[in-house]
């Protein structure tokens, strides 16, 4: 179970480590952290209910049956009623089960995609595809979306709603004309014409792109309805459940932010056989251990994850027979960011020492008790476009042990043609939501002590801001370096991110990266290849050259993983240990949670009770 | 007695004032607005200065600050307390849905409490300096000086282990809809809260006890041959209780809002949760409402237990 997989093996307690800091071998202490040797990950691929049809239990028993609704963990905030103005993750927990996609993932991890409201589609060329709606699919008839006289309860699915979900998010203006911010207008904008017919939509593209098919699963990329989109647009951020039809396998019946959510099962979903649950409530915001642990123990919530993985593994570790413990990899990717486009970071030497000053796995222990993985400029969770963990523990920056000492010796050579002591004072950045976080509150300190000790200097303070406070200074370039996490996988496939990163007069290029023949040329070749084999080639070289480099301040570090616990009766498709399935999977949740009712720990439950439509 | 009162009010309108001011800018002061709150753990590329203006401009942020002062001085005025910004519930609907929670935490920690510190005064004052005094001011001491969250991590511990009671934290019931249910949820924050007020009117209801036992009129009570029974409880106890009364009255009033700890950790949704999760979002409208009620609550209990000292005791009307 969990105790013997692949983090739980490779770990150091913090205690542990402490000890190892202590007799000042910090190299030895890296070397037998976690990552650094063989991947075993090992551990099943988690099912992967594709298709609509089936879906084995995850344990080997008795398959998923139909009944029963989930009890969950709400979140306190949502920023939109509506994904394609949505830039958080717990909205689409929500939207998710309400709205359906034109393709959803069947194993997020490998990037397998299944039919949704497109039945089957057809590569015509690399540019063009043509999309076969599925048929007799209807939007919610009941619930406060159905009721709410904007929109049309009942009505078919037409291909005239999917044009204008996809033209609504190429043009990013509100039913009123006022220019949005539409998160996935760069990746619609793909789309040179949309042309429909009764039953399909023809898609042409600007240009050759193999990742486009795996970007219609973005689970932020639902389809509205029309009518009621527009009616509601502007008012986006004022989270109530009557803006919200969809023709996904639950009505949203509650959307109250900071208290309750619940959905009942949408009857005339277009797969008979889905939902397997009755319905859902998010019932309770947990803002402290001691709630997550009353509200668990005494099986009042079916499943829970804690930002500090101390509770659920010893809730688990209490519970061995009666509880599941799962790992997730977070889509959130953990770096350090030198802003080179200004003096004195604008000198690439001073980038690349600070890119071999970070010690990645001293992050993982301090902070995450181990529970992590280094990640070079493609995250581990994008696995089959990720450098291997043995080939990073070969780069300069992320080594070990005596190498990392090399590399120290190297950092500081850099860092004094750079001009050292010169520099001056450098204040480093700390989100403040991240160092908030009882478990990661040392992070300033801790940052700013690795670049001190490494550059045997005090030259490096902390400070910590708000995200509201660096986010608009990313865009012109004027950032103060940071330490932060930022949500930058939505798919499997690396490549557009990749794009979207480091080339050339990209939007999310804040370094202004301008690498036209080693960056720009190989990253649009993989994308418009369907050879995987060259584009896997293609980008795993552009990685290399970016690591050369110094990941060009964008000094990528690791992704975390969390243990979720859950009750013998709660199921779900879920990934494996080490599997990246979160938010990027959130769909699934809907269509594949099933609860097992002949489970002792069912009828020992305290039952939800949905609201009604 | 009347002049009394309406000075006593024109200073609580200037005191409500200076609170409001006061609130209306430390809350702006923190870093951060609710809509850089909503981007935390946003898409780095997702998120552009575009979508927080355009936040921004949703909530009123935009808004220069002698502006936003000036609307929501206006607003107050008419007692609109403005929308949170979380739920776009009024300030007033989310102060109703909330104090009920509070209300009954704080009479189970009164409750609890005042049965408790009462008699355990009492007999600390009686045996003065006697074994059950120094083992009941010994309790009271560890019991003020134990922090509520760790108590509390304690008696949630052995709950847990012997499963003992439901705590119904995902539930959330009312007194009057799940009577059981809701004694079963406030059990061990009300028995936590009133242990450790307990310690402070305790040890003040011992103190004062003590001074009136000394005075004269006691010993001419027990000259008179009365019991000391009818001593303590008739004469002493009268003229001990008034600063306790004090207490119980600030001690009701202060309740309401105080108990983040206990309410964070049981999961209830009370004022004060609300008031700790309005600071983390800076939700403005709603710290400020709740930061104002609580204040014209614990000015108007004040006055209220001032008032009521004139009528217990004379000395106080004439003076």
């Amino acid at each position: 179970m969990a105790n013997m997989n692949y983090w739980s093996r490779r770990r150091l307690s913090r205690r542990g480590m402490l000890r190892g800091a202590a007799v000042g071998t910090a190299g030895v202490a890296g070397a037998v952290l976690i990552g650094c040797g063989d991947d075993d990950d090992g551990g099943d691929d988690g099912g992967g209910g594709g298709g609509g049809g089936g879906t084995a239990a995850p344990d080997g028993g008795a398959g998923p049956v139909k009944g029963g609704i989930s009890s969950l963990v709400s979140n306190p905030v949502y920023d939109s009623v509506d994904a394609h103005t949505s830039v958080s993750s717990p909205v689409l927990t929500v939207t998710s089960r309400a709205q359906s996609k034109l393709l959803r993932f069947s194993n997020p991890n490998s990037g397998e995609v299944a039919g949704d409201l497109i039945e089957s589609w057809e590569v015509v060329s690399p540019s063009e595809y043509v999309l076969n709606m599925r048929q007799g699919v209807t939007w919610h008839d009941a619930g406060p979306g159905a009721d709410n006289p904007a929109s049309t309860a009942g009505r078919p699915l037409t291909t005239e709603d999917i044009k204008w979900n996809i033209e609504r998010q190429q043009n990013a203006v509100f039913a009123d004309g006022s220019a949005g911010a539409f998160g996935r207008s760069a990746y619609w904008n793909k789309v040179a014409s949309v042309d429909i017919t009764d039953k399909e939509i023809k898609l042409t593209l600007k240009a050759d792109d193999a990742t486009f098919v795996e970007g219609l699963a973005n689970e932020f990329n639902t389809i509205n309805q029309p009518e009621m989109a527009e009616a509601v647009d502007t008012n986006f951020s004022e989270i109530t459940p009557d803006k919200v039809i969809g023709t996904g396998p639950f009505i949203l019946t509650e959307w109250r932010p900071g208290e309750r959510v619940s959905g009942v099962r949408n009857p005339n979903y277009y797969n008979p056989d889905r939902p397997y649950l009755d319905g859902f409530v998010y019932g309770a915001v947990f803002e402290d251990p001691t709630a997550y642990r009353i509200g668990f123990e005494q099986n009042q919530i079916d499943r829970f994850t804690d930002p500090d993985p101390d509770t659920t593994l010893a809730i688990g570790a209490d519970k061995p027979d009666t509880t599941n413990t799962k790992w997730q990899g977070v889509a959130n990717t953990v770096a350090a960011y030198t802003n080179t486009n200004i003096a004195p970071f604008s000198d690439l030497r001073l980038a690349k020492a600070i890119d071999l000053s970070i010690d990645r796995r001293l992050i993982i222990q301090q902070l995450h008790n181990g529970f992590g993985r280094v990640s070079g400029p493609v995250a581990w969770l994008q696995e089959k476009w990720a450098l291997s963990q043995e080939e990073l523990e070969t780069r300069p920056g992320y080594q070990s042990g005596a190498a990392r000492d090399a590399d120290i010796v190297e950092a500081n050579k850099l860092w004094q043609a750079g001009g050292g002591a010169d520099v001056g004072d450098i204040s480093w950045t700390i989100a403040q939501s991240w160092a908030a976080r009882a478990s990661w509150n040392a992070t300033p300190e801790l940052i700013v002590g690795m670049f001190n000790d490494a550059f045997s200097t005090s030259q490096f303070s902390a400070k910590t801001v708000p995200y509201g406070e660096i986010i608009p200074s990313w865009s012109d370039g004027t950032f103060d370096n940071f330490f932060a996490w930022i949500a930058n996988i939505e798919i499997p496939d690396a490549r557009a991110d990749m794009q979207a990163a480091f080339g050339t007069g990209s939007p999310s290029n804040f370094w202004n990266v301008n690498q036209p023949d080693d960056i720009d040329a190989p990253l649009a070749a993989s994308v418009a290849t369907t050879d995987i084999d060259e584009a896997l080639e293609l980008v795993t070289g552009v990685q290399r050259y970016i690591l050369d480099n110094g990941q060009f301040g964008r000094h990528i570090c690791y992704n975390y993983i969390f243990p979720a616990i859950s009750w013998n009766h709660y199921h779900t498709t879920g990934g494996a240990a080490d599997e990246g399935w979160n938010f990027i999977a959130a769909s699934l949740d809907g269509l594949d949670e099933w609860l097992d009712q002949t489970e002792s720990t069912f009828s020992d439950r305290q039952h939800p009770t949905a609201t009604p439509v | 007695m009347g002049t009394y009162i309406l000075r006593r009010l024109i200073l609580n309108i200037l005191v409500l004032w200076l609170v409001a001011t006061m609130v209306f800018l430390s809350i702006r002061v923190l870093p951060g607005n609710y809509a850089s709150q909503q981007f935390a753990g946003a898409n780095l590329g997702g998120v552009s200065s575009e979508a927080i203006a355009q936040a921004e401009r949703a909530l009123g942020l935009d808004k220069p600050m002698p502006e936003q002062y000036a609307n929501f001085m206006g607003d107050l005025l008419t007692l609109d307390l403005g929308e949170s910004f979380r739920t776009r519930n009024s300030t007033w609907s989310e102060l109703r849905k909330a104090l009920p929670y509070s209300a009954e935490l704080g009479v189970f920690i009164i409750l609890v409490g005042f049965s408790v510190a009462i008699p355990v005064g009492v007999i600390s004052a009686v045996k003065q300096d006697q074994t059950p005094d120094y083992i009941l001011r010994g309790i009271a001491i560890s019991a003020l000086a134990a922090p509520v969250f760790w108590t509390a991590s304690i008696a949630v511990i052995f709950v847990l282990e012997w499963d003992l009671i439901q705590i119904n934290v995902t539930g959330q019931p009312h007194v009057w809809s799940d009577p059981w249910g809701a004694i079963q949820w406030y059990m061990i924050p009300g028995f936590v809260g009133g242990f450790a007020s307990t310690a402070t009117v305790m040890r003040l209801l011992r103190s004062e006890l003590l001074e009136v036992l000394r005075q004269d009129y006691i010993r001419t009570a027990r000259a008179k041959g009365l019991t000391e029974r009818t001593v303590i409880m008739r004469h002493a106890m009268r003229n001990a209780f008034l600063p306790v009364l004090t207490v119980m009255g600030l001690t009701l009033a202060t309740l309401i809002s105080s108990q983040i700890v206990l309410e964070q950790m049981f999961n209830i949704p009370g004022v004060g949760r609300m008031l700790f999760r309005s600071i983390t979002l800076r939700d403005y409208p709603l710290f400020q409402g709740l930061v104002i009620v609580t204040t014209f609550v614990i000015v108007t209990t004040n006055l209220a237990v001032d008032v009521l000292y004139g009528f217990l005791d004379p000395r106080v009307r004439l003076s």
